[in-house]
């Protein structure tokens, strides 16, 4: 086994994928002689050629309303988005063509849309963004957001093969910063399943993406002071692993919620009203956030800092919690 | 290239043209007794157009209706009774009313592909359904249809590019009928001709008589046949006119009384029936054949369409995800091992055949052809000759 | 208001059904989709869960009665989880079996939460509010235990789980009571079923005498209107499945460890029977008086072999599935039919079937035709024999495959065609299954 990188990780999946079953294409802007922004698709050129590997010109809503009709006729297309923020641009064509298309008539969409994600980096507001909760709200796709290079690879295989149009948020944060050993050859993780991360007895946090290495540091601070949280990666926000969620509570009666994108409309409302709905008496406390400001996400590091949730706001709102 | 088509070709395009504008009237009357469900929109005068198009497509080729596209569908194969039942949205139909109009489609035999609202958003869409056509090596032709306002979107545009830069074998139909909703085509676009727009992707087009069903058959061939021999995306604009309004709601008092009039001299079916007299091509026996056809069929159908059950409530939370266990299998019609690797390996570098220069100190005009709207109808621009095919295009250039 | 239990439509074309077991008893207590009753129809069988929550006040259908459908054949008393069982009802008929009131009475039900469910301590003795929180109240509410009476450590005196753990432990516990219940046997109603000779020429010497179950005379029925309804002709081929052997030993480790489910060798004759009955439509197809009904899916039947008959449950679309759906639908209905926990559409519509008598060691069989069918293919056991190759004898895996067919429908020609078809995508197996 060899540590790779989490990007090394998600170029292993479509190289394999795309060695395992030619019916995989990949399409995007300045992937092809370029090898992607972020170098993920590197190579994929050289190997699988020009029919395979497609540069397209700067049209988000054309890439994946061409990657639909791919589909149409039984490829497995994946779309790349330079940075996730463009997703905005080809939203119609995501949420009306590919989202409702098994549902009206039949016809699978099995594409997937992938790209970089996420802050910390002080890209500013339309480099930075975590427009995932977007897509939560629209039945029919499927949302991933991996944290570890491991789940990284083995998600986005079965997001390849999934018959449905999965949306596969990469944590640019994480790109080069995670490293991990991993096994070599094919494996693959199930979507829809979240992972139990650490074991703990007096509090649930519920997260996902770069958030999880986040609150695992954040776990180790309060290890320190006796309080001993659960910790669950979502990975997975669509379909939501609504079971692993509601076990973690009537194991711990206490949840927090923790995740990098905007406050209002984000997961952790919704995972709120879920444990409500379902766990209302296993509660002893109230459901709290840590998530970033309702702002755009703003350039300037220290600005950009004060935006984004940390350890310190994990750890404060964790012993709070833990002590009511 | 020489087009020409049978006698019994020329009766099965008066057979669909007739029976597309029969389904509709039976559907008015059926709107009016409220059985069909929402909105019911017409397509009273496009019918040459519909049918024209999609009769020169193949078996195998693929296609995506707009909602005024009933007669291509029933050309590829639906019958008036998966019209009927998605109006009237039950469960026999073909989206088991989970949606209605010529929303629907089959990936299987008929090669149809289910249309959104939104408009434009199919270019792309078939742009991908030609490139993988082209990927498997099936030889196949992609079709679809788009009104004069939906030229405006932004995903128009995005398609129409991509199919160009792809060379993708793609036929893009402009159906220029005139009025976007209430809005006259001068108030969606300031050019005479929507088939100036393929310039601007270097693509090719052509005009012809949306209403005379064998010039719009012709022209949809040969531009078929070209883009299966690899020449690119090409664009039609047929010229005709929405008869009716928007949908059954709307009167269409928008609309001026001397240009439905206008174009109700020019009905495509009432011309395509003197043709086919003028040229001997049937008798007065015929003609009653077809319709007492059309009439049994639609009779039946619409039997079978009333009786049909609306859907059970519980299957509106069925079918949301495609389970893993279905079967998404590409037909290749090439050797697999062209697209994989050492086959597929190639060197990653561009090729820039002359960098993009332009002679040094070199200067170009290209002066307007727009057409400035006149009075805000459109009406003084309904062409009385043939189109033009040119378009004045002064240029000038200095230092070469 | 007492809720009526009733037969419920097992399918569209059913139109009674056969109550084989109560599996509770008037008195009882009975929880809402808890099972309460078993049911046969044509050929399935059922468990069917009880519609609401409450008392099983009075059984109106009997065991082994046969009844219309939407027909009461029970009452539930909702509130009857506050009031003990007042009516023995009609259980006198089986007074062995009868139970004692004293088993009637209800368990403690926990109640519905929600604002009304029960009345909260909102505060101490002294005014103050008692500060505590969901959980809290519901162990407090469970437990019988009053939160005035304890003393909160939380945030700001706050009653936490702890607080209320620590009095939960110090109590001592209540065994839990236990609910005794009886069995009653199945009495089908007898069903008279043609005898090929006078009655009394078939009981002579020593002999026993068991009724058939309500499945064993719905097979029996089949079966004689099928022979009856359709000519059968055999054609029978011989296959090499020493490929499909080599591929599924291969993948079968990865296979199972990947997917979780076994992998058989099921699948591999349905995929040949599906390309076959593409190629082939007749064969999947049914007779309507003059016109052939032409399936447009294919689904596939699969006998099941139980210890109490057979039933068998359909493949649907199998057409659109690919080989891990053909093995996960296949592995699914055949567990489910073993526990009797397939819906009634799940033996229905099926256009084609497949029996295995192999799988006991048959050499081949001859099956008849599950109706509406037009044919049934059966397939021997697969044993190594010796065959010739290029005038060589060599050992490979074989299998006889028999297909009946309806002869009004299907003639030799086709049918032996199709097993040809069905012969070369076993021999020559090109799918990668993993």
């Amino acid at each position: 086994m060899a540590q790779v990188t989490f990007l090394e990780a998600i170029r292993q999946a479509l190289f394999e994928e795309m060695e395992r079953d030619p019916a995989v294409v990949c399409l995007g802007e300045d992937i092809g002689v370029y090898g992607g922004a972020f170098k993920v698709t590197a190579g994929l050129l050289e190997r699988f050629g020009w029919e395979r590997v497609i540069d397209t010109p700067i049209s988000e809503t054309a890439i994946v309303g061409a990657a639909v009709g791919m589909s149409y006729l039984g490829l497995r297309p994946v779309a790349e988005m330079q940075f996730m923020d463009f997703i905005a641009c080809c939203f119609n064509q995501i949420t009306n063509f590919a989202a409702k298309s098994y549902y009206r008539w039949g016809a699978p969409v099995p594409i997937v849309i992938r790209g970089p994600s996420g802050g910390g980096v002080h890209g500013g507001p339309f480099h930075s963004q975590n427009p995932e909760m977007y897509f939560v709200h629209t039945p029919g796709l499927k949302v991933v957001y991996p944290a570890t290079p491991y789940d990284a690879k083995g998600l986005l295989k079965s997001a390849i093969r999934d018959n449905n149009p999965v949306l596969f948020f990469e944590h640019k944060f994480l790109y080069r910063r995670i490293k991990e050993e991993i096994p070599a050859g094919d494996y693959t993780v199930p979507l829809g399943k979240a992972v139990v991360r650490r074991q703990g007895r007096d509090l649930t946090i519920v997260t996902y993406a770069a958030m999880v290495h986040t609150c695992l540091e954040a776990a180790e601070q309060l290890a320190q002071e006796g309080i001993e949280m659960e910790l669950i990666d979502l990975r997975t926000l669509l379909p939501l692993d609504r079971e692993t969620i509601l076990q973690s509570v009537r194991k711990t009666n206490k949840l927090l919620v923790v995740h990098e994108d905007t406050k209002t409309g984000g997961i952790a409302g919704e995972i709120a009203a879920l444990v409500c709905e379902n766990a209302f008496e296993e509660l002893d406390g109230p459901i709290l956030r840590v998530t970033a400001l309702d702002t755009p996400v703003p350039y300037s590091p220290p600005l950009e800092e004060r935006f984004l949730p940390n350890v310190n706001d994990v750890v404060r709102t964790a012993r709070e919690l833990a002590r009511y | 290239m020489k087009i020409s088509l049978t006698r019994e070709q020329h009766l099965e395009l008066y057979y669909y043209m007739r029976l597309n504008r029969s389904l509709e009237e039976r559907l008015v009357t059926l709107f009016r007794q409220n059985k069909v469900v929402g909105g019911l929109y017409s397509s009273l005068g496009q019918e040459a157009t519909s049918v024209g198009t999609a009769y020169a497509l193949e078996k195998r080729d693929w296609m995506a209706p707009m909602i005024r596209n009933v007669g291509a569908l029933l050309v590829k194969g639906y019958r008036p009774r998966d019209i009927f039942l998605q109006y009237m949205a039950r469960y026999d139909s073909p989206t088991h009313g989970k949606d209605g109009t010529s929303h629907f489609g089959d990936l299987k035999e008929r090669h149809v592909i289910s249309p959104i609202s939104m408009l434009g958003d199919l270019i792309p869409v078939m742009t991908g359904v030609a490139m993988a056509g082209r990927y498997l090596g099936q030889k196949i032709v992609a079709m679809t249809w788009i009104g004069d306002g939906g030229t405006s979107t932004g995903a128009f545009h995005e398609g129409m590019n991509f199919a160009a830069t792809q060379r993708a074998p793609f036929v893009c139909v402009v159906e220029n009928n005139q009025w976007a909703y209430s809005t006259p085509v001068r108030r969606q676009v300031p050019i005479r001709n929507l088939a100036d727009r393929a310039r601007a992707y270097g693509i090719t087009s052509y005009i012809v008589d949306g209403n005379d069903v064998v010039a719009v058959y012709r022209v949809a061939k040969e531009a078929v046949e070209r883009c299966r021999a690899g020449e690119g995306p090409i664009l039609i604009e047929a010229k005709t006119m929405r008869m009716k309004g928007h949908a059954q709601h709307d009167p269409a008092e928008y609309v001026p009384r001397e240009m439905f009039e206008y174009w109700q001299a020019r009905d495509p079916i009432a011309r395509y029936e003197k043709f086919l007299t003028r040229q001997g091509l049937w008798t007065e026996q015929d003609k009653q054949q077809i319709l007492d056809r059309i009439e049994r069929e639609i009779a039946e159908d619409l039997a079978f369409a009333e009786s049909s059950p609306f859907p059970p409530p519980e299957l509106a939370e069925q079918g949301v995800y495609c389970e893993e266990t279905y079967e998404v299998k590409p037909e290749w019609q090439r050797p697999i091992e062209e697209v994989m690797p050492p086959k597929a390996s190639v060197q990653a570098v561009w090729q820039v055949e002359d960098f993009g220069g332009i002679a040094e100190g070199a200067v170009q005009v290209i002066e307007a052809a727009t057409v400035a709207a006149r009075d805000g109808t459109g009406r003084r621009e309904v062409p009385r000759t043939p189109p033009r095919k040119k378009k004045k295009l002064s240029a000038r250039s200095k230092g070469r | 208001m007492p809720v009526d239990v009733i037969m419920p439509q097992m399918g569209e074309s059913i139109f009674e059904g056969t109550i084989t077991k109560w599996l509770k008893k008037p008195g009882q207590r009975v929880e809402r989709d808890e099972p309460l009753f078993e049911i046969s129809t044509d050929k399935v069988d059922a468990e069917i869960p009880a519609p609401a929550s409450g008392i099983l006040k009075e059984i109106k259908v009997h065991e082994g009665e046969t009844v219309p459908i939407k027909t009461v054949v029970a009452l539930i008393d909702p509130e009857g989880a506050t009031t003990p069982a007042t009516e023995p009802a009609q259980a006198e008929e089986k007074p062995a079996e009868t139970p004692a009131p004293s088993e009637a009475l209800p368990e403690p039900t926990p109640v519905a939460p929600g604002p009304t469910a029960a009345p909260q301590p909102v505060s101490g003795e002294d005014g103050r509010r008692i500060r505590s929180s969901p959980l809290v109240r519901r162990l407090a509410r469970e437990h019988n235990i009053d939160l005035t009476t304890i003393r909160g450590t939380g945030a700001g005196g706050r009653i936490s789980k702890r607080d209320i753990l620590a009095v939960i432990e110090a109590r001592a516990t209540a065994p839990e009571p236990s609910v005794a219940a009886g069995q009653a046997e199945a009495a089908p109603a007898p069903l008279r079923l043609e005898t090929a000779v006078p009655r009394e020429r078939i009981y002579f010497g020593r002999y026993e005498v068991q009724p058939l179950s309500v499945m064993r005379q719905r097979i029996a029925e089949h079966m004689v209107l099928s022979k009856r309804t359709s000519p059968h002709v055999y054609s029978i081929d011989e296959v090499d499945m020493t490929r499909v052997v080599e591929v599924r030993n291969q993948a079968k480790a990865e296979f199972e460890r990947r997917f979780e489910t076994k992998l058989t060798f099921m699948p591999f004759f349905v995929r040949a029977c599906v390309e076959g009955l593409r190629a082939f439509p007749t064969l999947n197809a049914s007779l309507d008086g003059n016109n052939l009904v032409l399936h447009r899916e294919i689904n596939i039947g699969i006998a099941v072999a139980l210890d109490w008959g057979l039933i068998v449950p359909v493949v649907k679309h199998a057409e659109e599935k690919n080989f891990l759906g053909l093995q996960r639908a296949i592995n699914d209905l055949a567990e489910r039919a073993r526990t009797k926990k397939l819906k009634p559409e799940e033996v229905q519509e099926s256009t084609f079937s497949i029996t295995n008598p192999g799988v006991f060691g048959g050499l081949m069989g001859l099956p008849i035709i599950n109706q509406p069918n037009a044919a049934i293919l059966g397939v021997g056991a697969i044993q190594k024999r010796p065959v010739v190759i290029h005038d060589a004898i060599a050992i490979r895996s074989m299998v006889y495959l028999t297909l009946s067919y309806d002869h009004r429908i299907v003639d030799g020609a086709i049918a032996h065609q199709f097993i040809g078809k069905v012969k070369s995508i076993l021999e020559n197996w090109q799918e990668n299954i993993l």
